[in-house]
């Protein structure tokens, strides 16, 4: 294990020496923070100004959706990066046939970051969201959450060939976020057009407390999370 | 140390390497040349372990590599063409860290200054010059003592008087009892450290010996020499094992009339051209 956590050491050390990259994880208290107390406030000027009881309330647990999401979509997107730029580095084929080996690499710098950010998800979930969430339901929320950012994390990585590339394709894969918004305004049968998104599975989950749409919501994860897997392991080996 | 047998690998459906087999004993330096695209590195993946889809049977030190865990990596040194370092990070940096994946590992300063890299342990690695990143990139894969080393071109892109630094340090290492597989397409080095070489073409083994042998294989050495006769420049090409049985040679030499005599040694690549029709380069 000492490997596996010297790896993570450095990985955490790295994020912090780029300032893009702190950026983004300090970004999500940035957007928690708003969420908490700027979307209320323009909630407030918006029913003032329109005369009208409630504008964006009904939308607050979409807001919370994508408070839940932020965090590990971010720290995720943080570790395509990093990893993207050691492998310009020519590092992650180096790690491989070290002791931390390319599981314990895929572990230091995908599992161990997504972990974290169920973490501390839940806890700006806790402090910081709009809507009444039991301990459970959030919980299982940042999971889904997370598995979705780790196949966001594995599709920048596989499609990108730098940091560059990286960031285009980051922005693209925001596209996957999309289907958090579609049980909210579309309220047609059209809506399953959506369904291979995990993000609309995971909406549904959250709209209706109906856990029958955990599964469509895990599984559609694991399948963009293997499919991507196998390119992501070919890219690194 | 390494046994393979009837190994095969592929990268798409067409077979890449074919019924390779070849052993290297404790202590050798053995070395595979070939032409670029030939399986050299693709060989090596599939010794270090990146490569684990092949077919046959792939041992290093008695582990078919298939099977090796984490610790199996304790034990080799691996210098790949291309260096891998953190280009943010020091040179000092770079060589804690990645000591600090091992549960050995040596002193890192005389690491450093065994290849004039001491005053500069203190800098960036993004601003090193290409020889200094393969120099320290070199060092990388002799921290932890290992055992066994592949090394992939480490002389590319060093001037002279490091690449020599650098082979002085390979033939103290086998002086040591390490094994080293050397995988180059330079010829000179090949010849220079390799106690056998292996000649890959195409994924296939083609030849396997000492360099020594591999360059007798072809016969002795030859002796050229011109000469003017009747204001006309003559030239003779005889071996130099029957030198002294060429009349013409012994005359010219005592009427001192030799315009130019040279003698040219076959190289490896000449036995490689040979072998392969291909060229190192």
């Amino acid at each position: 294990m000492r490997p596996l956590f010297q790896s993570f050491r450095l990985f955490i050390q790295q994020i912090f020496r780029d300032s893009m990259l702190s950026a983004v994880c300090i970004g999500t208290l940035v957007t928690a923070l708003f969420i908490r107390f700027g979307v209320p406030a323009i909630e407030n000027i918006l029913c003032n100004h329109f005369q009208e009881e409630v504008i964006l309330a009904k939308y607050y647990l979409l807001f919370d959706l994508m408070l839940a999401l932020i965090t590990p979509y971010m720290f995720c997107f943080a570790s395509a990066m990093m990893i993207l730029t050691e492998y310009d580095e020519n590092l992650t084929r180096y790690l491989a046939v070290t002791p931390v080996g390319k599981n314990g690499y895929i572990l230091s710098r995908l599992v161990f970051p997504a972990l974290i950010s169920i973490v501390v998800s839940v806890a700006l979930m806790h402090w910081f969201s709009l809507t009444a969430w039991s301990f459970a339901m959030t919980l299982l929320t940042c999971i889904l959450t997370c598995l979705m950012s780790i196949a966001v994390a594995l599709l920048t990585f596989a499609f990108s060939h730098n940091r560059v590339e990286g960031l285009a394709m980051a922005k693209l894969s925001g596209l996957l976020m999309v289907g958090l918004f579609v049980p909210f305004f579309l309220l047609t049968n059209i809506q399953y057009l959506f369904s291979p998104l995990p993000s609309f599975w995971i909406a549904k989950l959250c709209m209706e407390q109906n856990l029958i749409f955990l599964w469509p919501a895990t599984l559609s994860s694991l399948i963009w999370i293997t499919v991507l897997y196998q390119k992501f392991s070919r890219k690194i080996r | 140390m390494i046994r393979v047998q009837d190994m095969q690998f592929s990268y798409t459906k067409e077979p890449f390497i074919e019924n390779m087999n070849f052993d290297v004993q404790n202590g050798e330096i053995f070395g595979f040349l070939g032409p670029s695209g030939a399986g050299k590195s693709t060989l090596q993946k599939i010794l270090t372990g990146l490569l684990t889809t092949y077919r046959g049977s792939v041992q290093v030190n008695g582990i078919e590599i298939k099977h090796r865990g984490n610790s199996f990596y304790e034990n080799i040194g691996v210098d790949f063409e291309f260096p891998s370092l953190y280009e943010k990070l020091t040179a000092r940096e770079n060589l804690n860290f990645f000591a600090s994946l091992y549960k050995k590992h040596q002193a890192i300063d005389p690491l450093l200054d065994s290849v004039g890299l001491l005053h500069d342990a203190g800098k960036k690695v993004s601003d090193f010059s290409k020889g200094m990143k393969s120099r320290l990139n070199f060092i990388k894969a002799l921290l932890h003592d290992p055992a066994l080393l592949f090394l992939d071109e480490p002389t590319s892109g060093l001037d002279p008087s490091n690449a020599k630094r650098m082979k002085d340090i390979i033939l103290q290492e086998k002086a040591k009892g390490k094994t080293i597989l050397l995988t180059t397409h330079n010829m000179y080095d090949a010849t220079e450290l390799c106690s056998r070489v292996a000649f890959i073409v195409d994924g296939k083994l083609r030849a396997l010996d000492t360099p020594r042998a591999l360059i007798m294989s072809r016969g002795a050495a030859r002796v050229r020499y011109t000469y003017a006769v009747n204001g006309r420049e003559e030239q003779k090409e005889i071996t130099l094992d029957r030198t002294g049985e060429d009349d013409v040679l012994q005359k010219l030499v005592q009427e001192n009339r030799l315009l130019s005599i040279h003698s040219s040694e076959p190289t490896l690549n000449d036995i490689f051209v040979e072998l392969t029709g291909r060229l190192l380069q």
